[in-house]
């Protein structure tokens, strides 16, 4: 891939939690334009804080990252100018929907976004509606947050995202705590985001889903570095790196007589397998 | 069972235990400690917020006019409430405040309870020594004997009328704003006081403030009841409970923390810089324009009458 591809520039940052919990070492990741990548990694191996360094949240200690060929740290955002391009350019759905719906109705959230791009209002409502209609989520419009299900705050936090049409769209396990039939529709979502030209970066350890959400995979390792970059296809056969970064697990058990051991993922279980 | 490689299950794990006496005998009953009564109150609180909306999204007069019109009149029918000086006056006003309970299809017994809930408590407290003849100097009506250096102690009429128009006043200026809320959804509410040029940041935190009360308080639900399912021999114990909300105040803080910071990198994310926004939409027809002019009247009505009176 040509650098000039490449949206996202993350080189050798490292971040630590109150300086004295790491969560990333040395981590280098470029991101091109239209990619679908996968960041896989056990619990606390940093996916969410790299995530959060993509996003402009926090800032690495040492290294450096660089956004559609600008370096995004603390005192550059302070430029409202450059603030204003950068988050309207990149979107974050977070993994818990409680943190990320706050407004006190799902239209008031909704706008949210685009009233701070400084919109016209006009133009906002025309684009809440629009967005609220395309996940189907024309009804919740002046609902509270309190009084919406789990999947349904998925999607108002999706549309208040969506709704600021950015160019790269971060997810935060975005399948985890969600009932199959919501998982399947945000799946399709993504696919279907994917298709339509905007970058996708997503954390996650679903291994289950992994084929359908991306095509390359980035995995980090329980040392917060980066263990494995490839075709998804590629990192899920490989069985010894999954076992080493804690993706998978070997399972003994036994049918009669029978004992064997195999692998199994966190989430998924295939009853054929044995 | 499924152990990790190298894990051995200890025998009493293995080992099933009985839990209860076998012969299934009754033991003695247990009420609920103090941290049981005070969830569930908090528990009926959020149940209260979620549900009441309901009667908000009514079909009622007051529940179909737009928030702000709304705010605005009912404001200035508590001015006139504030300015009235007579009890009749007063007590005419309080049934107007009856017919629009009565038009938004709210259930009047309700109502009435919601008001005077409070009244004894606060007001008749504040309003009590001034019945008497040593606050308010007149006839006495109700002599109590003779308790202060011989004199006579009582109630006296100008102390009881005062009590009565004191009592009135915040009775009447209590159902104007128990009808406000109970017909607004919060949101609009807010949306309303945002549009009377309340400052922004103030309404956001008011709003966020009562949005995420609701989710720590469903937290402390989901604790106690984590503990509880744990708790094979319940118990009142003053020192355990106050153990338990200690604790649980301690997770709570840390949780409530966490929760402030995602949510400030939320709105970071799309965009926030310190200036609140939001859209306001708001509608202006018939009804609120007859609506306001009944308000008006009464206003007028009111004012003069309890001017004549006086």
């Amino acid at each position: 891939m040509s650098v000039r591809d490449d949206v996202l520039v993350v080189e050798d940052a490292s971040y630590a939690y109150l300086g004295r919990f790491p969560a990333l070492d040395k981590v280098s990741l470029r991101v091109g334009r239209a990619e679908r990548v996968a960041l896989l990694g056990a619990n606390g191996c940093g996916k969410s804080t790299l995530l959060k360094v993509l996003d402009g949240l926090v800032f690495p200690d040492d290294g450096r990252y660089a956004a559609f060929g600008e370096d995004i740290t603390e005192e550059r955002l302070e430029d409202q100018q450059l603030n204003a391009g950068f988050r309207s350019r990149i979107g974050f759905i977070f993994q818990n929907s409680d943190a990320q719906v706050f407004s006190p109705t799902v239209r008031d959230e909704i706008a949210f976004g685009p009233l701070n791009m400084g919109m016209a209002h006009d133009q906002v409502e025309a684009r809440v509606a629009d967005t609220l209609g395309m996940l189907g989520i024309a009804d919740l419009a002046d609902r509270a947050p309190y009084q919406l299900s789990g999947g349904q705050k998925k999607r108002v936090a999706i549309a208040s995202v969506l709704v600021m049409n950015p160019e790269v769209l971060l997810f935060d396990e975005p399948t985890a705590a969600l009932d199959p039939r919501t998982q399947q529709w945000l799946m399709e979502l993504i696919v279907e985001l994917g298709r339509a030209g905007k970058t996708i970066v997503l954390a996650t350890h679903d291994l289950a889903s992994l084929e359908t959400l991306a095509e390359r995979c980035v995995v980090l390792g329980e040392d917060h570095r980066i263990v494995a970059d490839g075709s998804t296809h590629d990192i899920l056969t490989d069985r010894d790196l999954l076992l080493a970064v804690n993706l998978i697990h070997e399972h003994a058990h036994s049918h009669g007589a029978l004992a064997h051991t195999h692998e199994h993922d966190a989430t998924h279980h295939d009853p054929t397998d044995h | 069972m499924s152990t990790a490689p190298g894990a051995i299950a200890p025998d009493w794990l293995v080992r099933s235990e009985v839990g209860l006496c076998p012969c299934g005998c009754v033991g003695r009953r247990r009420k609920g400690s103090f941290v049981e009564k005070t969830l569930t109150g908090a528990a009926d609180v959020m149940h209260q917020a979620m549900f009441g909306d309901e009667i908000a999204a009514g079909p009622g007069l007051l529940q179909r006019l737009d928030a702000r019109v709304k705010v605005l009149t009912l404001l200035g029918l508590l001015v006139v409430a504030a300015l009235a000086h007579t009890t009749a006056v007063l007590l005419g006003l309080y049934a107007v405040t009856f017919l629009m309970a009565w038009s938004s299809g709210l259930r009047l017994s309700f109502f009435v309870k919601r008001v005077w809930l409070f009244i004894p408590v606060f007001t008749g407290l504040v309003v009590l020594p001034a019945t008497l003849n040593i606050i308010t100097p007149g006839q006495i009506v109700v002599p109590l004997g003779n308790w202060w250096f011989g004199h006579t102690i009582g109630l006296t009429s100008q102390g009881l009328q005062s009590a009565a128009l004191i009592v009135t006043r915040v009775a009447v200026s209590i159902s104007i704003v128990v009808l406000l809320t109970l017909t607004t959804p919060w949101p609009r509410l807010m949306g309303a006081l945002r549009a009377l040029r309340i400052p922004r940041l103030f309404i956001q935190v008011i709003s966020m403030a009562y949005r995420y009360i609701l989710h720590l308080l469903g937290s402390v639900e989901e604790m106690y009841v984590a503990r509880r399912s744990r708790t094979v021999n319940p118990s009142t114990d003053l020192k355990a409970g106050r153990a338990f909300v200690s604790a649980t105040a301690g997770a709570l803080f840390g949780k409530a923390h966490h929760l402030s910071e995602e949510v400030h990198q939320a709105m970071v994310s799309r965009g926030y810089s310190g200036d609140a926004r939001a859209i306001d939409s708001f509608r202006l027809g018939a009804l609120e324009i007859a609506w306001t002019a009944a308000c008006v009247v009464t206003a007028c009505a009111v004012l003069g009458v309890d001017r004549v009176i006086r």
